[in-house]
């Protein structure tokens, strides 16, 4: 049962984004939508996050689905410490105790163990982004949509978070959508690769790469990359 | 840093001496008890007033006038600030009694007030309307300026409301709250005093400074005036404290 968006129509300060557009995102898999900047990858998210409104168009398979996002900012807040902030999203008829053991599990597993109690001020830019990767994971959602998560941090930091993302991924394979227009980070995490033209938006191509370890060094990974520049503006 | 902090002390320290300078210079010059006392002989009558036996009753009488009249601006101004922050049609309610309340000259408050009310309740009355209405706009800038972003995390993860205001917009408006409840006490200890004056309750220090001037006893006058002060300033320091002690994620 994969989740399906058909005959999308949407626009944005009168530009047409998406203009009878279709497209299935399969479970259990890391889709990573990879496109020019502006084509309305993040307005997708939205709208599938019901942030935003579309025009016209079915979401099939989504109603009732518990969504998790990762935005392009941590969005954490600043009064809670890093427990905190996820035990916040958390179900409350949970009792307050077992939902901060649930939180420090995924501190664990994004290794921030030893912040726990932190306050996001206290932090730095890559272990806040941790703390937001950890909140959507420890949130029971069938769908984690992510924004460009990575898009502020260095390279090396980058290359860590990814590394930690799919160590935390392949522990319960959850479905990711998750939309960059950075080729290196759709190599380094997506399943299946989706590349969008500029608006409004048509698919391009689709690349599956199964690979479990992933690395920019690799030459199947390189060869792949460049067939993904080939078909790129 | 601490050196920078030191020096600015410094400052302040030659500006009061400044202050009480000019003072001193001025007494000289008319050189009379009548018009303008010493420094040093007002101080020695704030001295005598602080241990005259009524002084805690007329003091505490103040200061009660004071914080009752804070206490419900404080709630009532968080209450309907929140209300008015989150709900635009509220707001457009609430907004010209605001700024009626704000511009009309505390003078009228107060003679109005004398004719309702009983003599006790005036001051509390006056301290209430100017200190509501700074706590309240407070409340709703703050609200205004709360993380979109962040509400919309809480919304997309299916937080229910009554949560996103308690743990989220609370939070938020918690430093506009406190810079509201500090510009509230300084106007409004002074509005309390003049409530005083006109009211003449048994017990205030306003009853007591529209005696002494009656009687042309400047330097009580001037010393209930330090006093006033004093009471002003411990209050603004214990609120300062409090907000160090509750934002404590900055």
């Amino acid at each position: 049962m994969s989740f399906k968006i058909e005959g999308l129509n949407k626009s944005y300060d009168n530009i047409k984004l998406f203009d009878n557009f279709n497209i299935e995102i399969q479970e259990n898999t890391i889709t990573c939508i990879l496109g020019p900047s502006g084509c309305g990858k993040t307005t997708l998210l939205n709208m599938i996050s019901d942030t935003a409104q579309a025009n016209e168009g079915s979401f099939i398979n989504f109603e009732d689905k518990i969504i998790s996002y990762i935005f392009q900012e941590p969005r954490l807040l600043p009064w809670k410490t890093v427990k905190e902030n996820i035990a916040f999203v958390l179900n409350s008829d949970i009792p307050k105790e077992e939902r901060l053991k649930i939180a420090e599990k995924y501190i664990q597993l994004v290794e921030l163990n030893g912040f726990e109690d932190y306050f996001p001020s206290k932090l730095s830019g890559g272990m806040k982004q941790r703390v937001a990767i950890a909140r959507a994971f420890s949130y029971p959602s069938d769908l984690i949509l992510m924004d460009e998560p990575l898009k502020a941090l260095d390279l090396k930091l980058k290359l860590n978070l990814m590394r930690a993302f799919r160590r935390l991924w392949q522990t319960d394979k959850r479905t990711v959508l998750f939309v960059t227009h950075d080729i290196d980070e759709a190599l380094l995490l997506g399943n299946r690769i989706v590349v969008f033209s500029k608006a409004p938006v048509n698919i391009k191509q689709e690349f599956s790469i199964q690979k479990k370890e992933r690395s920019l060094t690799d030459p199947e990974i390189i060869e792949y990359k460049n067939k993904i520049w080939e078909v790129m503006d | 840093m601490k050196r920078l902090l030191s020096k600015t002390k410094i400052i302040s320290a030659i500006s009061v001496l400044l202050l009480l300078c000019l003072w001193k210079v001025a007494s000289l010059i008319y050189n009379s008890d009548l018009i303008l006392p010493s420094p040093e002989s007002t101080i020695l009558t704030t001295l005598k007033l602080l241990f005259s036996k009524n002084f805690l009753l007329v003091v505490g009488a103040t200061m009660l006038r004071g914080i009752l009249g804070f206490v419900i601006s404080f709630i009532l101004g968080i209450l309907l600030g929140i209300l008015a922050g989150t709900n635009r049609s509220f707001e457009a309610f609430l907004n010209p009694i605001l700024v009626t309340i704000r511009s009309t000259p505390v003078i009228s408050l107060i003679l109005l007030a004398l004719i309702w009310f009983k003599v006790d309740f005036v001051a509390i009355f006056i301290a209430f309307l100017t200190m509501f209405p700074f706590i309240c706009t407070n409340v709703i800038d703050g609200i205004k300026n709360a993380d979109r972003d962040l509400i919309e995390m809480a919304k997309v993860y299916k937080v229910n409301h009554t949560k996103i205001i308690k743990e989220v917009y609370l939070p938020a408006i918690t430093p506009f709250i406190f810079s509201g409840a500090s510009s509230a006490m300084g106007f409004g200890w002074r509005a309390i005093i003049i409530g005083e004056v006109l009211s003449q309750p048994q017990f205030g220090i306003g009853t007591l400074m529209q005696s002494a001037q009656t009687y042309l006893l400047v330097k009580e006058v001037i010393a209930w005036t330090i006093i006033a002060i004093l009471i002003s300033s411990v209050f603004e320091l214990i609120i300062r404290k409090i907000e160090k002690a509750v934002i404590i994620w900055k």
